[in-house]
C-alpha cells in the first residue's frame, strides 16, 4: 500500500500543470464564458500536442494509452484552472463509448482525429422533463429502410457548434441506440441555452434525421450498457475536476484570509474561519485519494460500480460545500463578478448537476449496497 | 500507487484473521463492547493478551535488542485493525507510547523492569494526561511533584483517565518546575496504582465503562520512576503521539458497524414492506457507505505517511481524527433515525432491533469527537500546520 506517484507519473502532473499555468490564465477561462463555440484554440492547440487529448485512447489508434489514474491526475489540474475545454465529451465519453463498443471503421474514422485535437465529437443524451437514466431516453430512432429516423429533443448538448459528430442516445426497438450523427444534417436544429457553469451548451431537436445503419455504435439494444460504463469511469474524471477546484478555491481563500485584516487580526486567526478552512482541506485530501482508488481499480479491472459513484457523490459535494463557505471567508465580494470566487461557485454546482446528480448517484450506490 | 497491501502484508492479515476466527470467545470480543472493547480490563481479556503475546504479536516494531522484531510498524496497524474488527482487545499504551518512549528515553532500570513485563502482557497501563485545568490545554497540568530526598513528592487530580480502575501501573504527566514556560516545567512518572496514597475515584458515563478521577496526596515515587529528564515531560508526550503512529485509532469498528446497519436493512420491513425500498433509507445508506469509503481513504493516507518514515503525519492523523469519529456518530444517529421509534428500546434486550446495538452505540460514540484531542483541536492543527494559518487562540 502506497500513494507515491510513479516518476511518469509525476512527469504527466508536472507537464499538464505547466502548460495549465501558461495557456490557460483566468481572463481566458473568463473570456470563454458564454462562447457559443467555446473552445480557445490555443490552449486546445496546446492539449492535443502534448498528447493530452489522447491520454485514453490506445497507442495503436494515435493515444497514449494511459490509465484511468493518469487521467484523474490531469483531470485535478484541468479542474484546478477551470479549463474551458471540450476534453470530457470528445476524448473521454465519446472516445470511451467508440472504444468499449464501436466498430473497427467507426474507431479508424475518429478516435485519432479526437487524439490529436482535429476533431470533436460530443453526446447529445439528456432530455428535457426526463431523467438521467435508461428510461430518460425517449428520442425515437425509427427504422426506416436500412437506417433510422430520428425525432426528438436532446438537452445539455456540450459544445455542439464547434462539434464534428455527435453521439446520440436514442430508444428504438431494441431498446436504447447509440448513434454518429453529422450535426449538419438535415433536420437538426441547435439553439444554446445559457448554462450556470457558462460552458457552451446546447438544445437540439431532431426532426426526422436520417441516420444509416453503419452509425449505430455497438449491436443493437446495448446503448444503454456501454453508456452506462463509461459514465462509471468518467464520473471519476470529473470527481478528480472537481477536487482540483474545490483545491484551487481553497488555496486562493487561505492566501485572502492571511492577508485580509479586521479587528486588527487577518481573517485566518478567527476560529470560526479557520474550521471552515480546515474541514474543506479533510474533504478535499480524502477525496482526492477516494478518487485515486477508484481510478486505480478501474485499472486494475475490478469493478468500479460503487467506487465511481461515491467519488462523484463525495467530491462534487466537498467542491460545492467548499465553495460555499470559502464565500463566507471572502465576504460580500465572492458575490461580485469581478473576484473569481464566483467563477467556482457556479461550477461547482453545475458539475455536481451534471453528468448523473446527487439522488441518481445516490441510488446506484444504494442499489449496489442493498439489492 | 498502489491500494493493496503487500503478499507478505496480507498474508500477516490472514494468518491474524484466522487465528481470531479459531480463537473466537464471545466473553473476550463483544461488539456491543464498542469503543471499550480495546481494553484488556477483565481477567478473560488479560489472559486473551498473554496469547497474543505467545504469538509474538507484541512490540514486533520495537528493537531486537528490547525483545522486539524490527518490523514495520504497519503490521502492527494490520493487527489493531484485525483485532478491532473482532471486537478483541487491542495492542495499545503499552506497546505503543509508553513502551516507545522508554525505549528511547528510559534509564537502564526502567527498561529492565517494564519492557518484557509488557511483551509478555503481563501489565496494564493507565495514562494521566488531563486534568480539571488541562483538557484541550494539555500542558497546562497543575498536578505538582516536588522533589524530596530520594524521590518526589506527587499531589494534585487527574481526570478522564480510563484504565485507572483496573490498571497496575500509571504514566503520568506532572509539574517538576513550576516556575518555568508551561510546556517546560512537566516531567513524566511512573506510578504504582497500588500506592495507598492514590484515590481512584469511577465516573459512570453514559457509554460502556467507567472512566476516572485520581487524587494524588503525597503520592512519592522514588527517583528511578521519572522518565527521561526532568522538564522534557510535555516534549516526550508530543513525540510519542509520533512515534507511535500506527495504533491510535481504527477504523475497522466503523466499518463493522456500517456493515451491520446494511445487513440489517437488507432483511427488515415496515408496514409489511421492505425496508430497504425507503427512499430516504437508500439515500441514507449511500451516504454512509461512501463516507465510510472517505474515511478508508483517509486512514490509508495516514498509514502510507507514517510507512513513508518522514517527517510525522500529524496533519494526515488530524484529518482521519475529524472526519472520522464525526462519521462514527453520525452512522450511529442515522441507524437510530432508520430504526425510528423502535430505535430507543435500550441495549441488552432481545426485544430491541439488534439487540440495541446502535441504541448503546449512540451513547458509546458521543465522546469520540472530544477524547483524544477534540475536532475543534483537530481543526486548529490542520488550519496551523497544513494550512499555515494564523494561531488562533
Amino acid at each position: 500500500m502506497d500513494l507515491d506517484l510513479a516518476e511518469e507519473q509525476q512527469m504527466v502532473i508536472d507537464m499538464a500543470k505547466a502548460m495549465l499555468e501558461e495557456h490557460c490564465p483566468t481572463q481566458l477561462v473568463r473570456d470563454m464564458e458564454d462562447d457559443p463555440n467555446g473552445v480557445p484554440t490555443e490552449l486546445w492547440g496546446q492539449m492535443g500536442e502534448l498528447g493530452l487529448n489522447g491520454l485514453l485512447i490506445p497507442e495503436e489508434y494515435g493515444g497514449g494509452g494511459l490509465g484511468l489514474l493518469e487521467a484523474s491526475f490531469v483531470y485535478e489540474e484541468l479542474g484546478r484552472a477551470m479549463a474551458p475545454v471540450p476534453h470530457f465529451v470528445s476524448c473521454v465519453m465519446s472516445a470511451k463509448v467508440l472504444l468499449a463498443a464501436g466498430s473497427e471503421a467507426q474507431k479508424e474514422a475518429w478516435l485519432g482525429k479526437i487524439a490529436d485535437g482535429s476533431a470533436i465529437l460530443t453526446t447529445a443524451w439528456l432530455e428535457p422533463q426526463r431523467g438521467q437514466g435508461e428510461r430518460g431516453i425517449a428520442l425515437e430512432a425509427k427504422s426506416e429502410g436500412d437506417g433510422f429516423k430520428l425525432t426528438g429533443r436532446k438537452r445539455s448538448v456540450p459544445y455542439a457548434a464547434v462539434a464534428d459528430q455527435l453521439i446520440v442516445l436514442a430508444r428504438t426497438e431494441a431498446g436504447v441506440d447509440l448513434f454518429l450523427v453529422d450535426p449538419n444534417a438535415a433536420g437538426i436544429t441547435r439553439k444554446q441555452l445559457l448554462s450556470q457553469g457558462r460552458e457552451p451548451q446546447y438544445q437540439i431537436d431532431f426532426d426526422g434525421v436520417t441516420v444509416s445503419a453503419e452509425d449505430r455504435i455497438g449491436e443493437a439494444g446495448t446503448g444503454w450498457a456501454t453508456w452506462k460504463a463509461c459514465m462509471h469511469e468518467g464520473i471519476i474524471l470529473l470527481a478528480a475536476q472537481a477536487i482540483g477546484g474545490a483545491d484551487r478555491c481553497l488555496t486562493e481563500t487561505v492566501d485572502y484570509a492571511n492577508q485580509r485584516v479586521q479587528f486588527d487580526k487577518p481573517l485566518g486567526a478567527f476560529q470560526a474561519l479557520a474550521h471552515y478552512m480546515a474541514d474543506a482541506s479533510t474533504r478535499i485530501d480524502g477525496g482526492r485519494v477516494l478518487v485515486h482508488e477508484a481510478a486505480w481499480n478501474a485499472d486494475q479491472g475490478r469493478s468500479i460500480s460503487r467506487f465511481g459513484p461515491m467519488a462523484k457523490l463525495f467530491c462534487c459535494e466537498a467542491y460545492r460545500e467548499t465553495t460555499r463557505a470559502c464565500a463566507q471567508i471572502w465576504g460580500g465580494v465572492a458575490f461580485t463578478i469581478e473576484y473569481d470566487q464566483q467563477m467556482f461557485f457556479r461550477r461547482a454546482k453545475a458539475l455536481q448537476l451534471s453528468w448523473w446528480d446527487t439522488p441518481y448517484l445516490e441510488e446506484l450506490i444504494a442499489s449496489d449496497v442493498l439489492d | 500507487m498502489d491500494f493493496d497491501f503487500s503478499p507478505e502484508e496480507q498474508k500477516f492479515a490472514e494468518e491474524v484473521d484466522a487465528w481470531l476466527v479459531e480463537n473466537r470467545d464471545p466473553v473476550v470480543m463483544d461488539h456491543h463492547r464498542e469503543n471499550f472493547t480495546q481494553l484488556s480490563d477483565t481477567p478473560e481479556r488479560r489472559a486473551f493478551m498473554k496469547k497474543l503475546a505467545a504469538k509474538g504479536w507484541l512490540g514486533m516494531s520495537w528493537p531486537k535488542e528490547f525483545g522486539g522484531q524490527e518490523i514495520e510498524g504497519v503490521y502492527e496497524y494490520i493487527l489493531n485493525e484485525a483485532l478491532s474488527k473482532h471486537a478483541a482487545p487491542q495492542i495499545g499504551k503499552g506497546v505503543g507510547i509508553i513502551g516507545k518512549t522508554l525505549i528511547r528515553h528510559g534509564n537502564d532500570f526502567l527498561k529492565q523492569k517494564f519492557l518484557p513485563l509488557i511483551l509478555e502482557a503481563e501489565i496494564e497501563f493507565a495514562v494521566g494526561y488531563s486534568e480539571p485545568e488541562a483538557g484541550s490545554d494539555a500542558a497546562n497540568m497543575q498536578l505538582r511533584a516536588d522533589k524530596v530526598e530520594g524521590g518526589w513528592l506527587l499531589n494534585g487530580q487527574k481526570m478522564w483517565t480510563t484504565s485507572a480502575h483496573f490498571a497496575d501501573w500509571y504514566w503520568v504527566g506532572a509539574r517538576t518546575d513550576p516556575d518555568k514556560p508551561k510546556h517546560d516545567g512537566l516531567s513524566l512518572f511512573l506510578v504504582d496504582m497500588d500506592n495507598p496514597n492514590l484515590e481512584v475515584q469511577s465516573l459512570p458515563t453514559i457509554g460502556k465503562d467507567t472512566t476516572n478521577q485520581v487524587f494524588f496526596d503525597d503520592v512519592f515515587v522514588p527517583d528511578e520512576y521519572l522518565v527521561g529528564q526532568q522538564g522534557k515531560g510535555f516534549q516526550m508526550i508530543s513525540e510519542a503521539l509520533d512515534l507511535e503512529r500506527f495504533t491510535m485509532f481504527t477504523l475497522s469498528p466503523i466499518a463493522n458497524r456500517s456493515d451491520v446497519l446494511v445487513d440489517w436493512v437488507k432483511e427488515a420491513k415496515r408496514d409489511d414492506q421492505p425496508l430497504k425500498d425507503d427512499t430516504n433509507v437508500r439515500r441514507t445508506i449511500a451516504h454512509i457507505m461512501t463516507d465510510t469509503a472517505v474515511a478508508k481513504a483517509l486512514s490509508t493516507r495516514f498509514v502510507c505517511a507514517a510507512k513513508s518514515g518522514g517527517k510525522p503525519p500529524t496533519i494526515e492523523s488530524s484529518q482521519y481524527k475529524l472526519f472520522t469519529t464525526s462519521l462514527s456518530q453520525r452512522v450511529c444517529k442515522d441507524a437510530l433515525d432508520i430504526q425510528g421509534h423502535e430505535g430507543t428500546i435500550m441495549e441488552g434486550q432481545n426485544d430491541a432491533p439488534l439487540r440495541g446495538r446502535f441504541e448503546g452505540a449512540y451513547r458509546a460514540t458521543m465522546n469520540e469527537t472530544v477524547g483524544g484531542g477534540s475536532s475543534e483541536i483537530q481543526k486548529n492543527i490542520i488550519a496551523r500546520r497544513h494550512l499555515g494559518l494564523p494561531k488562533n487562540f
